[in-house]
């Protein structure tokens, strides 16, 4: 979810890109095309993801089989996005596929079933922004401690730690560089 | 008359035995613990621990401004500082939409070269002394490796952390003999190619060693996610230069290195054989190279993007090396991903141990060529 609309009609735009394809290709789902900066981004509610990533990768002229990244947003009070971005090594096209959680219900079925490659991707995005992943096989934390499970450092309401400033003159300076 | 030692009755009890690598281990590369467990010589299952050097380089990105952020990119990958530094102002020109002067992008495509020939110097050093060519590998590698640091430490002024590439261009200009350096190092390189490729390639115990040793097919490869020569060894011939080229490698040729079998072996080659192109890109570029501006005509004091969001990925050494900024406008990154290719390349670490012998574990970790810091960021 950005801060700005795409200008005019979302389906003008798109000429250009996959989005035919990917339009066909996700018949019977709810998909909500953006122009990103780079590559096509694509929202699909939370209940659909992970039929559409399924679809998306099968799916004969488009066959995502590659997962580059995944990760998440946090939007603070408007919930957190979780992102995907594939890519076919086929037809090398690329993705964004993006699904939008409510801060009172993040948990969202685990991709680990459409690419191995997430296996990883979902424990760190779980540890880092607390969403959880339905049924996926390993839920440990990846990179933070095993008791570190009450707070989520990548999120915007984590403080980062103060710097520590030692000597009586830095103090004024390191005040005003953070403001 | 002596009694026969009587026949025992009860079967041997086996039990599988855990054993545990690292996290302080010299052959880690970093700080990296996996548990193995062996039955007899074979290992049955590997977990794999990462995490130890996490810093939080994400979250300390997302408070500095677009600047910043450039000599964070140095720490997280810190065998390849060029190419992470590149992904990172490339996000941010492409968000900020400033044009790059012709002069910074080929000055940039050699750094970027140099660099993968220094990090995969480092690597056959390493890998020689992980197989067991103690000593002889490594000393030739960082012989080598130390050439082009030299170079490195002239035009950025520091060894490892150079943060000297900017959003827009360069921070600034290269000594006036660069170009002859260059071709010295690159003589250096190839001469230096040669003999590692003499003394490791063409050793039969080091080739019984690595041949058919963790192998990990094109279908596992990919939906396992690995990049860069790791997946290219399993005859995937994916690289980013080439399929979606950015500065100016549509412009060079050069020839992208697959394997065939998918084993440690391949994945050794791979490199030795990669370095050799980035020699071919380096010497192309070296005669596209004009003089000219290397920052922008107009180029604001403090940056500032619009909101919006890229993914911008690159070709490291190790694989694709990707950033994903996220903006909300303003003058720092509302997030800021960093797709480490080590993550994902040791995921597959399980596909490539798993049914082989312990004495090969070292020698497959080592083939990934993994940095620790870019795992853990």
């Amino acid at each position: 979810m950005t801060t700005d609309e795409p200008n005019g009609s979302a389906a003008d735009s798109l000429d250009d890109t996959i989005w035919g394809a990917v339009d066909a290709a996700l018949a019977g789902i709810t998909a909500d095309p953006e122009r990103g900066a780079q590559d096509l981004i694509v929202f699909i509610p939370k209940g659909e993801l992970t039929r559409g990533l399924r679809v998306l990768k099968s799916s004969e002229g488009l066959s995502f089989d590659y997962l580059r990244n995944l990760t998440a947003i946090d939007w603070e009070e408007e919930g957190i996005d979780v992102v995907y971005h594939l890519y076919s090594t086929e037809h090398r096209h690329n993705l964004t596929v993006k699904c939008h959680l409510d801060n009172d219900d993040l948990t969202l079925d685990t991709a680990t079933t459409v690419w191995r490659a997430a296996g990883w991707l979902e424990r760190e995005t779980a540890e880092m922004f607390g969403v959880r992943f339905e049924g996926h096989p390993d839920p440990r934390p990846l990179l933070l401690p095993e008791d570190m499970d009450d707070t989520f450092p990548l999120r915007k309401d984590h403080p980062l730690a103060e710097i520590e400033v030692l000597q009586g003159e830095g103090i004024a300076y390191a005040e005003e560089a953070f403001e | 008359m002596t009694q026969p030692p009587p026949v025992l009755e009860n079967e041997f009890e086996t039990e599988d035995i855990f054993v545990n690598m690292g996290p302080q281990h010299p052959s880690t590369h970093g700080v990296f613990r996996m548990v193995l467990t062996i039955d007899g010589e074979l290992i049955t299952d590997v977990t794999p621990y990462v995490g130890y050097m996490h810093r939080g380089a994400e979250k300390l990105c997302e408070t500095m401004d677009y600047r910043q952020g450039i000599g964070y990119m140095d720490r997280t990958e810190y065998l390849a500082n060029f190419n992470a530094e590149l992904s990172y102002v490339m996000a941010v020109e492409r968000l900020a939409e400033l044009e790059v002067p012709e002069r910074a992008t080929w000055i940039r495509m050699i750094l970027c070269e140099l660099n993968r020939l220094s990090s995969h110097f480092m690597f056959l050093g390493a890998f020689g002394t992980d197989v067991g060519v103690f000593g002889t590998a490594f000393v030739y590698g960082f012989r080598n490796r130390e050439v082009i640091q030299d170079l490195f430490e002239e035009i950025t002024g520091d060894r490892l952390m150079f943060a000297y590439f900017r959003a827009g261009g360069l921070a600034w200009e290269v000594p006036d003999n660069f170009e002859t350096r260059v071709r010295e190092v690159l003589k250096d390189s190839r001469e230096g190619l040669r003999e590692l490729d003499g003394l490791m390639t063409q050793n039969e115990i080091f080739r019984a060693r690595t041949e058919g040793v963790g192998v990990i097919t094109a279908e596992d490869a990919i939906d396992w996610g690995t990049s860069g020569p790791t997946l290219r060894a399993s005859g995937v011939p994916m690289d980013i230069r080439r399929d979606e080229p950015y500065l100016f490698y549509d412009q060079v040729d050069f020839d992208v290195i697959t394997g065939d079998h998918g084993d440690v072996f391949d994945r050794f080659y791979g490199r030795i054989r990669e370095a050799s192109e980035s020699i071919k890109i380096i010497e192309q570029c070296l005669e596209r190279l004009e003089p000219g501006p290397i920052v922008p005509d107009r180029l604001p004091r403090m940056l500032r993007t619009p909101a919006g969001e890229v993914y911008t990925r690159t070709e490291a050494p190790r694989g694709e090396y990707g950033i994903y900024l996220v903006s909300k406008g303003g003058n720092r990154p509302h997030r800021l991903k960093i797709r480490s290719a080590c993550l994902s390349n040791l995921q597959a670490l399980r596909d490539m141990t798993i049914g082989g012998y312990v004495a090969d574990a070292v020698v497959i970790l080592g083939s990934l060529d993994i940095v620790l810091c870019e795992v853990d960021r």
